[in-house]
């Protein structure tokens, strides 16, 4: 899911695919969030919701769910390559487990 | 509504069986509830006739299994509660939360019968962590989730054992036991017996997780096993805190008529157990059960596994007293039925009846009589004994079923409570504190490789081994567990080894008067591909008294102490540590004489007692030498040990120092002849064979000498299982 | 005197805390429930060990908030003695009573082992009874016990003697300059990471950590 809203990517797209026609790697920012199955429970959400945030005046939030964020700078020659890098690490090396978490992978910029 | 629109795991003859029971075609909510409770996990319908074979009577028993946690009388108006669980089946796939879930599970046994649960242990096994990354990635998350869960709780994590095997590679087993501690006044039951009572759901709430646990649990794992995600559950151990915190307020008001756990098969065994035991029904209302998501269909609700859930029963004049406990902690609960006289389990969803099903019918699962088959005799593989024995001992103090296992417990919060005497690292068991005045020791042993060679005298080994371990530390065995994992039941080779099985349990009890409180039957630790059952693995789990502070023993060696060994090692390499280390088989099985094991048990008993035992400690893996190594480094100082005089003609040094020969202990003393005088007596033997002194082991037998530094010891042994995970 | 040990959801060294006072220190205590907690009947507290809140978002955050802390403020302003042990000291320093945050231990495990400590200092309401330099044995047990601040406090902790404990040896967390316990300005709230309650009896192992209690009772006087 490409998801960066920095005008950067969109201003550089055409420059960095035409630079990675070359072979120049390109050092990618992307992030990838590690939560609980949307069907699980989140326990440390629920207690962050009704403990801290409804116990303190913050009625207004309805669900808080949490999760870990990695910020991983790779070097890639596309953010295609930049994504699939990053899928292929959370799965080879259980950055996740596919039994109770889901995984998202985002670029969100480039260096 | 036809079977085969409803997905269930029941066999031809069970769903005949239904039929004609209930003399109608259930619906398909109701074909749920019986496949759930029907699950080998929930119903034992393949191991009950070979359960009765267990002694389970004793002047100490309150309450035998049956229950959820077996119940002692410990003295002074206290009884003990002791339980065991596993999550073999989700920590394959999820170690983690499998783990950690597992804990919650067991917890929740002794919190229902209205005791405080004061200690856990964890028996674990995994494929070899020196060749296979996928073990080890099994073994530190299922120990992180163990610790994550337990400290978090505030229950310590005081004991345990850890055992590599490559049949555990597919199939890792996860037990986790618990023990409690209460008032026998307090003592609250898992039954339903007054009609009229309110039926209480406390605690989590209720979702799609953990739907077809249980049956989930009783099936092979297979490549579709990874998405078997609603299986797994998400582990809420700061739930469980506020939930045993309310409950054990609750059960102290002695309103609390009856009291369960929800776990494997959800609300649809809990009930129906309740009321079984109670000779009563339970009628209850769909609408009224919390729900964590929208949308869950009435099977759902009745079969999921969601954690955290107790079902409370309450007189009507108490309700308002016991739910302001659960208001007081913020525990969600809601009243979801009552207790009625006719003996069913009546569904409701507002005016309309869902499912109606005879407890009597619902709890009790045919039983199935399965089909035994003697395996083939293995054969036996004798290999030349090494050379350098000193080399020998260092690499099965480094090997991973030897090795220290402190990687592994320094995760563990084992102080918490205040009641931790002895220690991880410091005894043959761990040693409680208790509110009379007393002390509770308590370990838990298996031995998969023994049990494989030969399931009866493996069985009877453990038990044997387990309260060793108890005696070890000054205390008297008063009760045991057992936990029993095979593979698929439909194969007749492995059912012929559960009930070898329970046939060397039994009987080793019986010689021991030990009753048998409690334990479990896990079946399905198999692997569909390759079709590789694990190893027979009877885990018993023995729960001991010590009258009084001073007879508290560690096994650590104490300068200027004479060492003196108790009883005869014969040649005992089946299975052994050093036979794997040299790549040997000895198909023989561990020799085992009941009534030599239980004169040595009392003697040993006997000594201590009478103040001539300064440390103890039994011989197990690995045998004599490293039996001494250990009490060196406990006790951080060597030893001069000559053991010739002890060296039995027919056996070979390394036979010797190596065999794993069963009734045999290393005591060390300052009052030797004292000593000595009562293991004569008795007629065990006992052989002073040196004395604790240096910063060496030395040990001299027939033609070999093995030296070793404390420093080398140590190297191996306390720095192996870290450097082999981290 | 009488002492208040703060019951928060999810402690779970509060029984324990609680043993040592009445039973072996022998001074009157009382367990509240942190929601019944009101600082004007108490001449101390304690803020025992456990998982507050299960340690949700951050160790201790959660309690900070309760409405206890704003008596335990209140009481600290009295110059009453707060004891702050583990989750305490995490809940103390998210409070703003003390300085800096606790994380994650470096070797990103929990930890349960026993530790020798040196008595920095004796006056803190907490280490009168103790000798300055004196070792000490207790254990620890946690998962985020590593002591950090910024490099400016660090310098005005040291300046004023307001490092109560540091490890000696091993530092089994990593926390910066060793430091295993502080104390504020004022000297009345101290904080640490090892467990007292767990030392106050040879049985368990030590009772070094008695005279932590027993120091308290002297501020008192």
């Amino acid at each position: 899911m490409i998801g960066s809203k920095s005008f950067h990517v969109a201003g550089n797209s055409h420059a960095a695919n035409s630079s990675s026609q070359f072979g120049v790697r390109i050092m990618y920012l992307v992030e990838i969030v590690v939560g609980n199955k949307p069907q699980a429970k989140d326990p440390e959400g629920q207690t962050i919701m009704k403990d801290l945030m409804h116990k303190s005046g913050y009625d207004c939030v309805r669900d808080v769910r949490t999760g870990k964020l990695l910020k991983v700078q790779i070097e890639a020659n596309s953010e295609e390559e930049a994504k699939q890098k990053a899928f292929d690490m959370c799965n080879d090396l259980r950055i996740y487990n596919p039994v109770a978490h889901y995984c998202k992978i985002e670029i969100r910029g480039k260096t | 509504m036809k079977l085969a629109e409803v997905e269930v795991t029941l066999t031809k003859d069970e769903v005949k069986y239904a039929r004609k029971y209930l003399r109608r075609e259930p619906n398909t909510l109701e074909w749920a509830m019986i496949d759930a409770e029907w699950s080998e996990h929930c119903s034992y319908k393949s191991s009950k006739p070979y359960l009765k074979l267990l002694p389970t009577k004793g002047k100490r028993v309150i309450l035998g299994p049956g229950y959820d946690s077996g119940v002692v009388d410990i003295g002074r108006g206290y009884v003990a509660t002791v339980h065991v669980e596993s999550h073999n089946h989700p920590s394959a796939i999820d170690p983690y939360g499998g783990a950690a879930t597992g804990i919650g599970g067991v917890v929740r046994d002794i919190l229902c019968m209205g005791t405080r649960p004061i200690a856990f242990l964890d028996s674990l096994r995994f494929g070899l962590i020196n060749e296979s990354p996928h073990s080890t990635w099994l073994f530190k998350n299922v120990v992180r989730g163990i610790a994550d869960y337990g400290n978090c709780i505030g229950v310590p994590t005081v004991a345990g054992e850890v055992e590599f095997d490559e049949s555990f590679e597919k199939n890792c087993l996860v037990d986790v036991i618990a023990l409690g501690i209460g008032k026998k006044g307090d003592i609250v039951l898992a039954r339903a017996c007054q009609p009229g009572d309110s039926v209480i759901l406390v605690g989590g709430s209720t979702g799609r997780d953990g739907i077809h646990g249980v049956t989930f649990a009783s099936r092979v794992l297979t490549d579709k096993s990874e998405d078997d995600r609603s299986a797994v559950q998400i582990p809420d151990p700061f739930t469980k805190k506020l939930i045993m915190e309310a409950t054990l307020e609750a059960t102290s008001t002695g309103h609390v008529h009856g009291l369960k756990d929800l776990g494997g098969g959800g609300l649809t065994c809990g009930l129906s157990e309740m009321a079984d035991k109670g000779n009563t029904g339970i009628e209850m209302s769909i609408t009224k059960v919390h729900l964590r998501e929208t949308g869950l269909t009435s099977t759902e609700i009745m079969i999921s596994e969601s954690q955290e859930r107790m079902v409370f029963i309450v007189g009507d004049a108490h309700e308002r007293e016991i739910c302001d406990i659960f208001e007081k902690y913020e525990v969600p609960y809601r009243k979801i039925g009552k207790v009625i006289k006719e003996r069913c389990i009546v569904v409701r969803e507002r005016e309309e009846e869902l499912a109606r099903l005879p407890t009597r019918f619902l709890a009790n699962a045919p039983i199935i009589w399965r089909r035994m088959k003697r395996p083939k005799k293995q054969v036996s593989r004798k290999r030349e004994p090494p050379e350098n024995l000193s080399d020998i001992l260092l690499k099965l103090l480094a090997s991973p079923n030897i090795a220290s296992k402190e990687w592994v417990y320094r995760q563990y919060d084992h102080e918490v409570g205040g009641r931790t005497v002895v220690k991880p690292g410091q005894g043959d068991a761990a040693v409680m504190r208790l509110p009379n005045g007393k002390f509770a020791a308590i370990k838990a042993d298996g031995n998969a490789r023994r049990c494989h060679i030969d399931p009866y005298a493996g069985a009877a080994s453990c038990v044997a081994e387990a309260c060793r371990n108890v005696v070890a530390v000054g205390a008297e065995p008063i009760a045991m567990l057992d936990h029993c994992q095979f593979g698929d039941p439909n194969n007749p080779e492995v059912f012929w080894m559960f009930v070898q099985t329970m046939k060397g349990i039994s009987d080793a009890c019986k010689k021991f008067n030990l009753p048998c409180i409690g334990g479990k039957v896990s079946f399905y630790n198999e692997d569909t591909e390759t079709r590789t059952a694990i190893k027979p693995t009877p885990v018993i789990v023995v729960v001991g008294i010590i009258e009084k502070e001073k007879h508290i023993t560690t096994s650590g060696f104490k300068e200027g102490d004479a060492v003196v060994v108790v009883g005869n090692t014969k040649r005992d390499l089946g299975g052994s540590e050093y036979y794997r280390l040299i790549k040997g088989f000895d198909k023989s099985p561990p020799s085992i004489d009941l009534r030599t094991e239980k004169r040595t048990l009392n003697t040993v008993l006997e000594s201590t007692r009478r103040g001539y035992v300064r440390s103890c400690h039994d011989v197990s893996n690995g045998g004599l030498v490293v039996a001494l190594a250990e009490m060196c480094m406990i006790g951080d100082v060597g030893a001069s040990i000559d053991l010739r005089r002890l060296q039995n003609a027919k056996l070979e040094d390394d036979e010797f120092l190596f065999s794993e020969s069963n009734s045999r202990f290393v005591v060390s003393t300052k009052k030797e002849e004292d000593l000595l005088k009562v293991f004569s007596r008795h007629r065990i033997p006992a052989t002073k064979v040196g004395e604790v002194k240096g910063n060496r082991l030395e040990i001299t037998t027939r033609n070999k000498h093995v030296s070793c530094t404390l420093e080398d010891m140590k190297q191996a042994y306390c720095k192996s299982i870290e450097s082999l995970v981290e | 005197m009488k002492i208040a040990v703060i019951q928060f959801p999810g402690s779970n060294c509060d029984l324990d805390t609680l043993h040592v006072l009445r039973d072996v220190v022998r001074v009157d205590t009382d367990l509240v429930w942190h929601k019944d907690f009101r600082g004007q009947n108490y001449d101390a507290a304690i803020l025992p060990g456990g998982f507050s809140y299960g340690d949700h978002l951050r160790a201790g955050i959660i309690a900070a908030y309760s409405p206890a802390m704003a008596s335990i403020k209140k009481m600290a302003d009295e110059n009453k003695p707060i004891l702050g042990i583990c989750n305490g000291f995490q809940i103390l320093v998210e409070s703003s009573l003390l300085p800096g945050a606790l994380l994650r231990n470096s070797c990103l495990k929990f930890v349960c082992k026993w530790t020798t400590l040196k008595v920095e200092t004796e006056s803190s309401a907490f280490t009168q009874l103790y000798k300055k330099g004196q070792n000490i044995r207790m254990p620890i047990a946690h998962n985020e016990g590593r002591y950090f601040v910024e490099e400016e406090t660090l310098e005005e902790l040291r300046r004023n003697d307001q490092v109560i404990l540091r490890y000696v040896g091993e530092n089994p967390n990593g926390a910066i300059d060793d430091i295993a316990g502080i104390c504020n300005k004022e000297r009345n709230i101290v904080g640490l990471m090892p467990h007292p309650e767990r030392a106050s009896e040879i049985i368990l192992g030590s009772n070094d950590g008695k005279r932590m209690f027993e120091s308290m009772l002297n501020w008192h006087k």
